[in-house]
């Protein structure tokens, strides 16, 4: 698939219409979907019809949007109007948007085409993309293992050459560690810099939307394009959107990049390797390397696993069959209609809102919830005084490389694991991108991740541009 | 943090949520392996943190009956039905 800058730079001048560019990719989707899943429902006619209104507007002469002709997927918990959105869950699948995300919108007012919307695991709750009703994604690069997740299938389906672009949602690395897994970039801004209004809630002091393109430059675009204060959502921020690209320097002279210490303890050799590799390449670069102090970031996960499942016991607390969702007809009473309205919720989702609840409990608030909110605190102020002394942090993506389908369902805490190092950037709201480095033993991809401070995505996209040109 | 199957099949009614036995055997085991390493951040001291967010009495706020009548007709009138000056909520079953 063509780059975000080849397409609008072949549709502004009349190369490609921007309709031949919507077909190839609606044509790369049928011959791969079938193996990856990535998506889960194409929009080819609207999708046509998009393609056929930028090349009208060229024809008239007009100025192009930003993103003019580049088909996008979204992610299946995004809204737009008159489509479905179900996050990939049984208790939605027949939940049509009533109106369209900030984001979808912005896309629409860039000239942009949405193709359709891709997989995900339920709630977007699982970082392997098994949990979704519509069966598992694939990894294009080995389609034995897993994509990562949950924003698997918008992963899948920029590895897979499918879309230019697609979006995700990040709670706790549902776009970076799907990135790492499959050999493509992942970013989730800082929180506030994208609107969520009009993306379905899963904890919303974590949740944001996030990018995943095939190259940085084609992320700074699309984050330029999405980035902004919006008044239908309080938690966006009100700041100035640069554009990101134009800030990209040749080599990173004068550039602090961070080593947390002791997070390469007990990594696998291959990605400790890689990592060491990336570090010696920032500093060719003229970077300079520090050692800094985050105590408190081993802390995060167990935090993320309590804060995220009580905001989502809260949240999905909507789908009740009177207000969203399935609705239990055959009930004879209200606790019935409740409990048989809520039952197609699968296992995992199931799961985080009994643990949610359970923290929740009088018994349980202070000792659980009150506690993990005071270590996101103390997290917070960690990588505050971290940048502080540096521009970027450099940490893994993930601790491994994508594993086997089905490798971890015995032990879902050894996937939750998994997060460790992408679920800092959500519990301390840090802006995260992961970018690819290099292949594993096993020729699968290895992802290494920059954190930067809120409303500063310019310093680790500028970072993860160079380390990506070096390759 | 000890986790017994009372206690998931307690937090799965305070969600409105049934589980079946076999679910509930299951989360058991997985939630008591989870709150084991929930229970790491015990070791944390976080004596000097003030948390402005989590007061739960913050968030409550008391039913206060409208006085106005000119407030409470609008209020009304914000629903599809009225009877008895009450607004008429769906019936669900």
């Amino acid at each position: 698939m063509m780059t975000v800058l080849e397409i609008t730079k072949a549709v502004s001048s009349g190369a490609k219409t921007a309709e031949q560019i919507t077909r190839e990719s609606l044509a790369k989707i049928a011959e791969l979907n079938p193996q990856i899943n990535a998506f889960v429902e194409v929009f080819e006619a609207d999708a046509l019809a998009q393609a056929q209104a930028v090349d009208a507007k060229r024809a008239r002469g007009e100025k192009l949007g930003a993103l003019a002709g580049v088909p996008v997927a979204i992610k299946d918990n995004i809204l737009y109007k008159g489509h479905k959105a179900t996050c990939c869950s049984k208790m939605l699948e027949n939940y049509v948007a009533s109106y369209t995300s900030t984001v979808v919108e912005k896309l629409l007012a860039a000239d942009a085409v949405i193709v359709g919307r891709t997989n995900m695991d339920e709630f977007a709750m699982g970082s392997t993309n098994q949990t979704s009703v519509y069966g598992p994604v694939k990894n294009p690069v080995n389609t034995e293992c897993v994509p990562g997740g949950s924003s698997g299938g918008s992963a899948a389906a920029v590895a897979a050459g499918m879309v230019s672009v697609a979006l995700g949602t990040d709670t706790g690395g549902s776009v970076r560690q799907p990135a790492g897994f499959c050999g493509v970039v992942g970013i989730k801004p800082g929180y506030g810099r994208i609107s969520r209004y009009g993306v379905i809630a899963f904890a919303s002091s974590a949740d944001q939307v996030g990018i995943l393109t095939a190259n940085v430059a084609d992320s700074a675009k699309v984050l330029e394009v999405l980035s902004g204060k919006d008044v239908h959502d309080s938690t966006s921020l009100e700041a100035p959107v640069p554009a990101y690209a134009d800030l990209f320097t040749d080599g990173l002279k004068g550039v602090k990049v961070g080593l947390p210490k002791g997070f390469l303890d007990g990594l696998a050799e291959d990605i400790k390797q890689k990592m060491d590799e990336a570090a010696a390449r920032l500093k060719e670069l003229g970077a300079e390397l520090v050692e800094v102090d985050v105590p408190h970031a081993k802390y995060a996960a167990p935090c993320y696993y309590i804060i995220t499942s009580a905001e989502a016991s809260s949240n999905l607390g909507r789908y009740d069959g009177i207000r969203y969702g399935y609705a239990d007809n055959a009930a004879k009473d209200l606790n019935a209609y409740y409990e048989g309205s809520r039952a197609p919720f699968g296992l995992e989702v199931k799961k985080r809102l009994i643990i949610g609840t359970y923290a929740l409990t009088s018994q349980r608030y202070e000792e659980c919830f009150v506690k993990a909110m005071k270590v996101r605190e103390l997290i917070r102020e960690d990588f505050k005084k971290a940048f502080e002394k540096v521009d970027v942090l450099l940490t893994p993506t993930s601790p491994t490389t994508a594993f086997k389908l089905g490798q971890h369902d015995e032990d879902p805490l050894s996937l939750y694991l998994a997060d460790l190092y992408t679920c800092q950037g959500n519990i301390g709201g840090l802006a995260g991108v992961s970018v690819p480095f290099g292949k594993d033993a096993k020729g699968l991809p290895i992802g290494v991740q920059f954190y930067g401070p809120i409303l500063k995505e310019e310093k680790i996209l500028n970072a993860a541009y160079n380390l990506e040109k070096g390759l | 943090m000890e986790i017994t199957k009372k206690d998931v099949e307690l937090s799965a009614k305070l969600a409105k949520m049934r589980v079946s036995e076999q679910e509930a055997v299951l989360y058991e085991a997985q939630l008591e392996a989870l709150f084991k390493w929930v229970k790491e951040l015990s070791a944390v001291n976080t004596d000097a943190v003030k948390l402005t967010n989590v007061n739960l009495s913050a968030h409550m706020r008391k039913d206060v009956a409208v006085s106005d009548p000119a407030l409470a007709a609008e209020l009304r009138h914000a629903f599809d039905e009225e009877q008895d000056g009450c607004a008429k909520v769906k019936k669900v079953l």
